[in-house]
Protein backbone atom coordinates (compact mmCIF):
# COMPACT_ATOMS: atom_id res chain seq x y z
CA UNK A 1 0.00 0.00 0.00
CA UNK A 2 3.08 2.68 1.44
CA UNK A 3 4.84 1.33 -2.21
CA UNK A 4 1.53 2.12 -4.73
CA UNK A 5 0.80 5.72 -2.40
CA UNK A 6 5.21 6.80 -3.34
CA UNK A 7 4.94 5.29 -6.91
CA UNK A 8 2.21 7.55 -7.56
CA UNK A 9 4.29 10.81 -6.55
CA UNK A 10 7.43 9.53 -8.91
CA UNK A 11 6.38 11.84 -11.41
CA UNK A 12 5.99 14.70 -9.03
CA UNK A 13 8.97 13.96 -7.86
CA UNK A 14 10.96 14.18 -11.37
CA UNK A 15 9.03 16.79 -12.51
CA UNK A 16 9.63 19.04 -9.42
CA UNK A 17 6.22 20.03 -8.49
CA UNK A 18 6.68 18.53 -5.02
CA UNK A 19 7.01 20.17 -1.44
CA UNK A 20 9.68 19.26 0.63
CA UNK A 21 7.35 17.16 2.80
CA UNK A 22 6.46 14.28 0.10
CA UNK A 23 10.07 14.69 -1.26
CA UNK A 24 11.42 13.34 1.76
CA UNK A 25 8.73 10.54 2.42
CA UNK A 26 9.94 9.54 -0.84
CA UNK A 27 13.30 9.29 -0.26
CA UNK A 28 13.48 7.72 2.88
CA UNK A 29 11.12 4.97 1.45
CA UNK A 30 13.41 4.03 -1.32
CA UNK A 31 16.19 4.12 0.79
CA UNK A 32 14.38 1.05 2.26
CA UNK A 33 12.18 -0.50 -0.10
CA UNK A 34 14.94 -1.97 -2.98
CA UNK A 35 11.57 -1.96 -5.70
CA UNK A 36 10.95 1.22 -5.72
CA UNK A 37 14.68 2.46 -5.63
CA UNK A 38 15.29 0.46 -8.93
CA UNK A 39 12.15 2.23 -10.22
CA UNK A 40 12.85 5.36 -9.38
CA UNK A 41 16.02 5.37 -10.62
CA UNK A 42 15.22 3.96 -13.82
CA UNK A 43 12.61 6.68 -14.47
CA UNK A 44 14.97 8.96 -13.65
CA UNK A 45 17.72 8.25 -15.79
CA UNK A 46 15.43 8.34 -18.97
CA UNK A 47 14.54 11.55 -17.47
CA UNK A 48 17.88 12.94 -17.26
CA UNK A 49 19.20 11.85 -20.52
CA UNK A 50 15.78 13.54 -22.39
CA UNK A 51 18.06 16.79 -21.05
CA UNK A 52 20.54 15.82 -23.67
CA UNK A 53 18.19 16.23 -26.73
CA UNK A 54 18.81 19.89 -28.11
CA UNK A 55 16.57 22.86 -28.66
CA UNK A 56 16.58 23.36 -32.41
CA UNK A 57 16.39 26.56 -34.35
CA UNK A 58 14.13 26.91 -37.84
CA UNK A 59 15.40 27.95 -40.79
CA UNK A 60 15.17 31.53 -41.70
CA UNK A 61 12.46 30.74 -43.98
CA UNK A 62 10.06 30.02 -41.18
CA UNK A 63 10.58 34.02 -40.04
CA UNK A 64 10.11 35.41 -43.86
CA UNK A 65 6.76 33.49 -44.48
CA UNK A 66 5.67 34.49 -41.14
CA UNK A 67 5.90 38.29 -41.90
CA UNK A 68 4.74 37.79 -45.71
CA UNK A 69 1.36 36.16 -44.29
CA UNK A 70 1.50 38.97 -41.77
CA UNK A 71 1.87 41.77 -44.89
CA UNK A 72 -1.11 40.45 -46.47
CA UNK A 73 -3.16 40.00 -43.55
CA UNK A 74 -2.94 44.09 -42.83
CA UNK A 75 -3.30 44.93 -46.62
CA UNK A 76 -6.25 42.90 -46.59
CA UNK A 77 -7.48 44.56 -43.69
CA UNK A 78 -7.01 47.87 -44.60
CA UNK A 79 -8.72 47.08 -48.35
CA UNK A 80 -11.76 45.91 -46.02
CA UNK A 81 -11.81 49.11 -44.24
CA UNK A 82 -11.80 51.41 -47.38
CA UNK A 83 -14.36 49.02 -49.09
CA UNK A 84 -17.79 50.07 -48.25
CA UNK A 85 -19.70 47.40 -47.10
CA UNK A 86 -23.12 46.73 -48.99
CA UNK A 87 -25.05 47.23 -45.72
CA UNK A 88 -23.71 50.59 -45.33
CA UNK A 89 -24.10 51.46 -49.28
CA UNK A 90 -28.10 50.09 -48.75
CA UNK A 91 -28.24 52.13 -45.69
CA UNK A 92 -27.19 55.21 -47.17
CA UNK A 93 -29.24 55.01 -50.01
CA UNK A 94 -32.45 54.48 -47.99
CA UNK A 95 -31.20 57.32 -45.82
CA UNK A 96 -31.17 59.27 -49.26
CA UNK A 97 -34.31 58.52 -50.23
CA UNK A 98 -36.39 58.59 -47.30
CA UNK A 99 -38.43 62.01 -46.71
CA UNK A 100 -37.72 63.96 -43.60
CA UNK A 101 -41.57 64.83 -42.88
CA UNK A 102 -43.42 62.33 -40.29
CA UNK A 103 -46.61 62.79 -42.81
CA UNK A 104 -44.65 61.56 -45.90
CA UNK A 105 -42.85 58.73 -44.50
CA UNK A 106 -45.86 57.87 -43.23
CA UNK A 107 -47.80 58.14 -46.95
CA UNK A 108 -44.43 56.55 -48.31
CA UNK A 109 -45.37 53.50 -46.40
CA UNK A 110 -48.42 53.49 -47.36
CA UNK A 111 -48.11 53.52 -50.92
CA UNK A 112 -45.57 50.74 -50.59
CA UNK A 113 -48.16 48.57 -48.57
CA UNK A 114 -50.80 49.06 -51.71
CA UNK A 115 -48.21 48.33 -54.05
CA UNK A 116 -47.26 45.36 -52.79
CA UNK A 117 -50.71 44.23 -52.01
CA UNK A 118 -51.46 44.99 -55.33
CA UNK A 119 -48.68 42.78 -56.50
CA UNK A 120 -49.17 39.78 -54.41
CA UNK A 121 -52.95 39.88 -55.68
CA UNK A 122 -52.20 39.59 -59.07
CA UNK A 123 -49.78 37.47 -58.68
CA UNK A 124 -51.60 35.33 -57.08
CA UNK A 125 -54.26 34.84 -59.32
CA UNK A 126 -52.05 34.55 -62.32
CA UNK A 127 -50.78 31.40 -60.22
CA UNK A 128 -53.98 30.21 -59.75
CA UNK A 129 -54.82 30.74 -63.60
CA UNK A 130 -51.83 29.11 -65.03
CA UNK A 131 -53.00 27.74 -67.71
CA UNK A 132 -50.52 24.52 -67.15
CA UNK A 133 -52.12 23.56 -63.85
CA UNK A 134 -55.66 22.95 -65.70
CA UNK A 135 -53.92 21.44 -68.80
CA UNK A 136 -52.51 18.99 -66.23
CA UNK A 137 -56.31 18.38 -64.07
CA UNK A 138 -58.14 18.05 -67.68
CA UNK A 139 -55.26 15.02 -68.63
CA UNK A 140 -55.41 13.25 -64.68
CA UNK A 141 -59.62 13.32 -65.56
CA UNK A 142 -59.13 11.67 -69.31
CA UNK A 143 -56.68 8.95 -67.64
CA UNK A 144 -59.02 7.98 -64.93
CA UNK A 145 -61.98 7.90 -67.80
CA UNK A 146 -59.62 5.63 -70.23
CA UNK A 147 -58.88 3.20 -67.00
CA UNK A 148 -62.34 2.99 -66.04
CA UNK A 149 -63.61 2.21 -69.31
CA UNK A 150 -61.13 -0.36 -70.26
CA UNK A 151 -61.74 -2.09 -66.85
CA UNK A 152 -65.45 -1.96 -67.80
CA UNK A 153 -65.04 -3.51 -70.93
CA UNK A 154 -63.29 -6.42 -68.71
CA UNK A 155 -65.00 -9.57 -68.85
CA UNK A 156 -63.79 -11.09 -65.22
CA UNK A 157 -66.55 -9.96 -62.15
CA UNK A 158 -63.09 -9.03 -60.17
CA UNK A 159 -61.93 -6.55 -62.53
CA UNK A 160 -65.09 -4.93 -63.11
CA UNK A 161 -66.01 -4.85 -58.90
CA UNK A 162 -62.29 -3.15 -58.64
CA UNK A 163 -63.49 -0.34 -61.36
CA UNK A 164 -66.47 0.31 -59.60
CA UNK A 165 -63.72 1.87 -57.00
CA UNK A 166 -61.92 3.64 -59.64
CA UNK A 167 -64.72 5.06 -61.37
CA UNK A 168 -66.38 6.65 -58.17
CA UNK A 169 -63.38 9.29 -58.74
CA UNK A 170 -64.47 9.88 -62.20
CA UNK A 171 -66.04 13.12 -60.97
CA UNK A 172 -67.93 14.24 -64.09
CA UNK A 173 -67.88 11.51 -66.74
CA UNK A 174 -68.11 12.21 -70.27
CA UNK A 175 -70.93 11.01 -72.81
CA UNK A 176 -68.80 8.32 -73.83
CA UNK A 177 -67.88 6.95 -70.25
CA UNK A 178 -71.26 7.46 -68.89
CA UNK A 179 -72.77 5.17 -71.44
CA UNK A 180 -70.41 2.89 -71.20
CA UNK A 181 -71.32 2.41 -67.09
CA UNK A 182 -75.32 2.63 -68.06
CA UNK A 183 -74.77 -0.50 -70.95
CA UNK A 184 -72.52 -2.22 -67.43
CA UNK A 185 -75.45 -1.37 -65.80
CA UNK A 186 -78.09 -2.66 -68.33
CA UNK A 187 -76.39 -5.65 -69.57
CA UNK A 188 -73.95 -7.22 -66.95
CA UNK A 189 -74.99 -10.76 -66.67
CA UNK A 190 -73.72 -10.56 -62.81
CA UNK A 191 -76.03 -8.70 -60.47
CA UNK A 192 -72.55 -8.22 -58.21
CA UNK A 193 -70.71 -6.40 -60.77
CA UNK A 194 -73.97 -4.23 -61.87
CA UNK A 195 -74.50 -3.32 -58.37
CA UNK A 196 -71.02 -1.82 -57.55
CA UNK A 197 -71.49 -0.29 -60.86
CA UNK A 198 -74.41 1.40 -59.83
CA UNK A 199 -73.10 2.44 -56.44
CA UNK A 200 -69.74 3.87 -58.52
CA UNK A 201 -72.57 6.48 -60.45
CA UNK A 202 -74.54 7.33 -57.59
CA UNK A 203 -76.19 9.55 -57.52
CA UNK A 204 -73.59 12.20 -59.66
CA UNK A 205 -75.91 14.09 -61.95
CA UNK A 206 -79.54 14.62 -63.59
CA UNK A 207 -78.33 13.27 -66.87
CA UNK A 208 -77.13 9.98 -64.59
CA UNK A 209 -80.51 9.79 -62.62
CA UNK A 210 -82.71 9.82 -65.82
CA UNK A 211 -80.12 7.25 -67.63
CA UNK A 212 -80.85 5.31 -64.18
CA UNK A 213 -84.87 5.80 -64.58
CA UNK A 214 -85.00 4.10 -67.86
CA UNK A 215 -83.01 0.90 -67.48
CA UNK A 216 -84.65 0.67 -64.47
CA UNK A 217 -87.69 -1.22 -66.83
CA UNK A 218 -85.52 -3.10 -68.37
CA UNK A 219 -84.49 -4.75 -65.52
CA UNK A 220 -84.45 -8.62 -64.84
CA UNK A 221 -82.50 -9.16 -61.79
CA UNK A 222 -84.96 -7.92 -58.53
CA UNK A 223 -82.00 -6.92 -56.52
CA UNK A 224 -80.96 -4.99 -58.97
CA UNK A 225 -83.81 -2.91 -59.85
CA UNK A 226 -84.37 -2.17 -55.72
CA UNK A 227 -81.37 -0.67 -55.86
CA UNK A 228 -81.86 1.50 -58.95
CA UNK A 229 -85.11 2.16 -57.55
CA UNK A 230 -83.43 3.20 -53.99
CA UNK A 231 -81.03 5.20 -55.42
CA UNK A 232 -83.78 6.89 -57.48
CA UNK A 233 -85.13 7.88 -54.22
CA UNK A 234 -82.47 9.10 -52.44
CA UNK A 235 -81.98 11.58 -54.72
CA UNK A 236 -85.02 13.07 -54.68
CA UNK A 237 -84.16 14.45 -51.17
CA UNK B 1 7.89 37.43 -20.82
CA UNK B 2 5.13 37.11 -18.28
CA UNK B 3 2.39 36.17 -19.29
CA UNK B 4 0.22 39.01 -18.52
CA UNK B 5 2.35 40.83 -21.34
CA UNK B 6 1.41 38.00 -23.79
CA UNK B 7 -2.04 38.45 -22.35
CA UNK B 8 -2.16 42.00 -23.53
CA UNK B 9 -0.63 41.19 -26.77
CA UNK B 10 -2.98 38.75 -27.85
CA UNK B 11 -5.84 41.10 -26.80
CA UNK B 12 -4.54 43.73 -29.19
CA UNK B 13 -4.12 41.48 -32.17
CA UNK B 14 -8.04 40.33 -31.43
CA UNK B 15 -9.10 44.10 -31.31
CA UNK B 16 -7.14 44.47 -34.73
CA UNK B 17 -3.88 45.62 -34.36
CA UNK B 18 -2.33 42.27 -36.24
CA UNK B 19 1.17 43.87 -36.04
CA UNK B 20 1.61 43.08 -32.27
CA UNK B 21 1.62 39.47 -33.57
CA UNK B 22 5.14 39.81 -34.23
CA UNK B 23 6.05 40.08 -31.22
CA UNK B 24 4.18 36.75 -30.26
CA UNK B 25 6.07 35.27 -33.11
CA UNK B 26 9.34 35.89 -31.87
CA UNK B 27 8.61 34.97 -28.49
CA UNK B 28 7.00 31.09 -29.50
CA UNK B 29 8.52 30.39 -32.51
CA UNK B 30 11.19 28.32 -31.62
CA UNK B 31 9.40 26.36 -28.74
CA UNK B 32 6.28 25.27 -31.29
CA UNK B 33 9.32 24.37 -33.69
CA UNK B 34 10.79 22.22 -31.32
CA UNK B 35 7.42 21.09 -30.28
CA UNK B 36 6.70 19.79 -33.94
CA UNK B 37 9.86 18.14 -34.22
CA UNK B 38 9.76 16.21 -31.23
CA UNK B 39 6.37 15.24 -32.72
CA UNK B 40 6.70 14.70 -36.35
CA UNK B 41 10.87 14.53 -36.45
CA UNK B 42 10.80 16.37 -39.57
CA UNK B 43 12.10 19.61 -39.97
CA UNK B 44 9.97 20.54 -43.11
CA UNK B 45 6.85 19.33 -41.27
CA UNK B 46 7.89 21.49 -38.18
CA UNK B 47 8.51 24.61 -40.21
CA UNK B 48 4.95 24.08 -42.29
CA UNK B 49 2.62 23.84 -39.02
CA UNK B 50 4.55 26.94 -37.32
CA UNK B 51 3.14 28.54 -39.93
CA UNK B 52 0.16 27.14 -39.91
CA UNK B 53 -0.40 27.97 -36.54
CA UNK B 54 -0.05 31.43 -36.94
CA UNK B 55 -1.92 31.48 -40.04
CA UNK B 56 -4.88 30.18 -37.28
CA UNK B 57 -3.70 32.93 -34.49
CA UNK B 58 -4.90 35.46 -37.14
CA UNK B 59 -7.84 33.24 -38.37
CA UNK B 60 -9.20 32.99 -34.96
CA UNK B 61 -7.91 36.11 -33.28
CA UNK B 62 -11.64 37.33 -32.73
CA UNK B 63 -12.03 34.22 -30.63
CA UNK B 64 -9.58 34.87 -27.73
CA UNK B 65 -11.00 35.43 -24.38
CA UNK B 66 -7.94 35.95 -22.41
CA UNK B 67 -8.99 34.65 -19.31
CA UNK B 68 -6.80 31.50 -19.43
CA UNK B 69 -2.65 31.62 -20.45
CA UNK B 70 -1.90 32.79 -23.32
CA UNK B 71 0.45 29.59 -24.27
CA UNK B 72 -2.21 27.14 -23.54
CA UNK B 73 -4.22 28.98 -26.28
CA UNK B 74 -1.06 28.46 -28.31
CA UNK B 75 -0.81 24.91 -27.60
CA UNK B 76 -4.08 24.42 -28.16
CA UNK B 77 -4.13 25.69 -31.79
CA UNK B 78 -0.62 23.94 -32.70
CA UNK B 79 -2.16 20.20 -31.27
CA UNK B 80 -4.97 20.62 -33.69
CA UNK B 81 -2.63 21.69 -36.58
CA UNK B 82 -0.98 18.65 -35.69
CA UNK B 83 -4.15 16.85 -35.75
CA UNK B 84 -5.43 18.21 -38.95
CA UNK B 85 -1.80 17.77 -41.00
CA UNK B 86 -1.69 13.90 -39.63
CA UNK B 87 -5.57 13.65 -40.87
CA UNK B 88 -4.32 14.82 -43.68
CA UNK B 89 -1.89 12.00 -44.44
CA UNK B 90 -3.89 9.23 -43.08
CA UNK B 91 -1.73 7.61 -40.81
CA UNK B 92 0.82 9.08 -38.79
CA UNK B 93 4.44 8.83 -40.28
CA UNK B 94 6.41 6.51 -38.55
CA UNK B 95 9.54 9.11 -36.71
CA UNK B 96 11.54 6.05 -36.68
CA UNK B 97 11.96 5.63 -40.24
CA UNK B 98 11.76 9.18 -40.87
CA UNK B 99 13.62 11.34 -38.55
CA UNK B 100 15.72 13.67 -40.36
CA UNK B 101 19.54 14.20 -39.11
CA UNK B 102 20.81 17.81 -38.28
CA UNK B 103 23.29 18.03 -41.60
CA UNK B 104 27.04 17.47 -40.76
CA UNK B 105 29.89 18.50 -42.68
CA UNK B 106 32.83 17.67 -40.32
CA UNK B 107 34.54 15.08 -39.45
CA UNK B 108 33.16 14.90 -35.15
CA UNK B 109 35.55 13.71 -32.35
CA UNK B 110 34.59 10.39 -30.94
CA UNK B 111 32.44 11.67 -27.75
CA UNK B 112 30.32 14.05 -30.66
CA UNK B 113 29.65 10.61 -32.26
CA UNK B 114 28.54 9.10 -28.96
CA UNK B 115 26.18 12.06 -28.13
CA UNK B 116 24.85 11.95 -32.02
CA UNK B 117 23.85 8.43 -31.33
CA UNK B 118 22.60 9.04 -27.95
CA UNK B 119 20.22 11.37 -29.44
CA UNK B 120 19.40 9.32 -32.26
CA UNK B 121 18.27 6.25 -29.70
CA UNK B 122 16.66 8.72 -27.62
CA UNK B 123 14.44 10.44 -30.58
CA UNK B 124 13.95 6.60 -31.90
CA UNK B 125 12.80 5.95 -28.14
CA UNK B 126 10.13 8.73 -28.37
CA UNK B 127 8.81 8.12 -31.79
CA UNK B 128 8.13 4.41 -30.84
CA UNK B 129 5.29 5.53 -28.19
CA UNK B 130 1.90 6.31 -29.04
CA UNK B 131 1.23 10.01 -30.25
CA UNK B 132 -0.68 11.00 -26.69
CA UNK B 133 2.36 9.68 -24.76
CA UNK B 134 4.83 11.36 -26.67
CA UNK B 135 3.03 14.34 -26.44
CA UNK B 136 2.90 14.26 -22.82
CA UNK B 137 6.77 13.58 -22.30
CA UNK B 138 7.26 16.93 -24.80
CA UNK B 139 4.70 19.01 -23.12
CA UNK B 140 6.23 18.60 -19.36
CA UNK B 141 9.59 18.01 -19.74
CA UNK B 142 10.66 20.09 -23.12
CA UNK B 143 7.73 22.44 -23.13
CA UNK B 144 8.05 22.74 -19.05
CA UNK B 145 4.13 22.75 -18.60
CA UNK B 146 2.77 22.23 -15.67
CA UNK B 147 0.60 19.71 -14.65
CA UNK B 148 -2.47 22.08 -14.13
CA UNK B 149 -1.51 23.69 -17.22
CA UNK B 150 -1.61 20.12 -19.44
CA UNK B 151 -4.36 19.02 -17.63
CA UNK B 152 -6.80 22.01 -19.07
CA UNK B 153 -4.39 21.65 -22.80
CA UNK B 154 -5.78 17.70 -22.92
CA UNK B 155 -9.21 18.25 -21.05
CA UNK B 156 -8.64 16.13 -18.13
CA UNK B 157 -7.65 15.78 -14.27
CA UNK B 158 -4.33 16.62 -13.05
CA UNK B 159 -4.25 12.96 -11.59
CA UNK B 160 -4.95 11.25 -14.87
CA UNK B 161 -1.76 13.49 -16.46
CA UNK B 162 0.11 12.27 -13.36
CA UNK B 163 -0.69 8.71 -14.11
CA UNK B 164 0.05 9.16 -17.53
CA UNK B 165 3.80 11.26 -17.42
CA UNK B 166 4.63 8.06 -15.30
CA UNK B 167 3.34 4.97 -17.62
CA UNK B 168 5.12 7.16 -20.47
CA UNK B 169 8.13 7.73 -19.08
CA UNK B 170 8.29 3.94 -17.71
CA UNK B 171 7.73 2.73 -21.37
CA UNK B 172 9.83 5.54 -22.87
CA UNK B 173 12.54 4.26 -20.66
CA UNK B 174 12.00 0.65 -21.86
CA UNK B 175 11.83 1.56 -25.63
CA UNK B 176 15.37 3.08 -25.16
CA UNK B 177 16.58 0.44 -22.95
CA UNK B 178 16.00 -2.18 -26.10
CA UNK B 179 17.49 -0.31 -28.68
CA UNK B 180 20.56 0.42 -26.36
CA UNK B 181 20.83 -3.33 -27.18
CA UNK B 182 19.41 -4.32 -23.52
CA UNK B 183 22.64 -2.61 -22.13
CA UNK B 184 21.55 0.25 -19.13
CA UNK B 185 23.58 3.05 -18.94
Amino acid sequence: MKCKQIKGKFSDYLIGEIDEFAQKEIQEHVTACDSCREELESLSAIWTKLGVLPEEQPSHNVRARFYTTLEEYKQKMQQEKTRPKLGILLDGWFERMMPRRPAFQFSLALILLVVGLTAGYFLHAGLQGGGEIDQLRQEVRQVRQITAVSLLRQESLREQLKNAGLSSQVELPDDETLADFLRSVNSDTTPDSRLAILDALFPQSPKIRQELARSLSEKTSPVVEIALAFSQQITKF
Amino acid sequence: MNKASDNNLMVQVRDGNVEKLAVLFERYHVMLYNFFLRLTGNRGISEDLVQDVFVRVLKYRASYQGQNKFTIWLYRIARNAHIDFLRKRKDEVSLGEQWDEAPSHEPSPPEKVEQAQEIARLNLALAQLPLKKREIIILSRFQNLKYKEIAELMGCHIGTVKAMIHRSIKDLGKAYFELSGGIAS
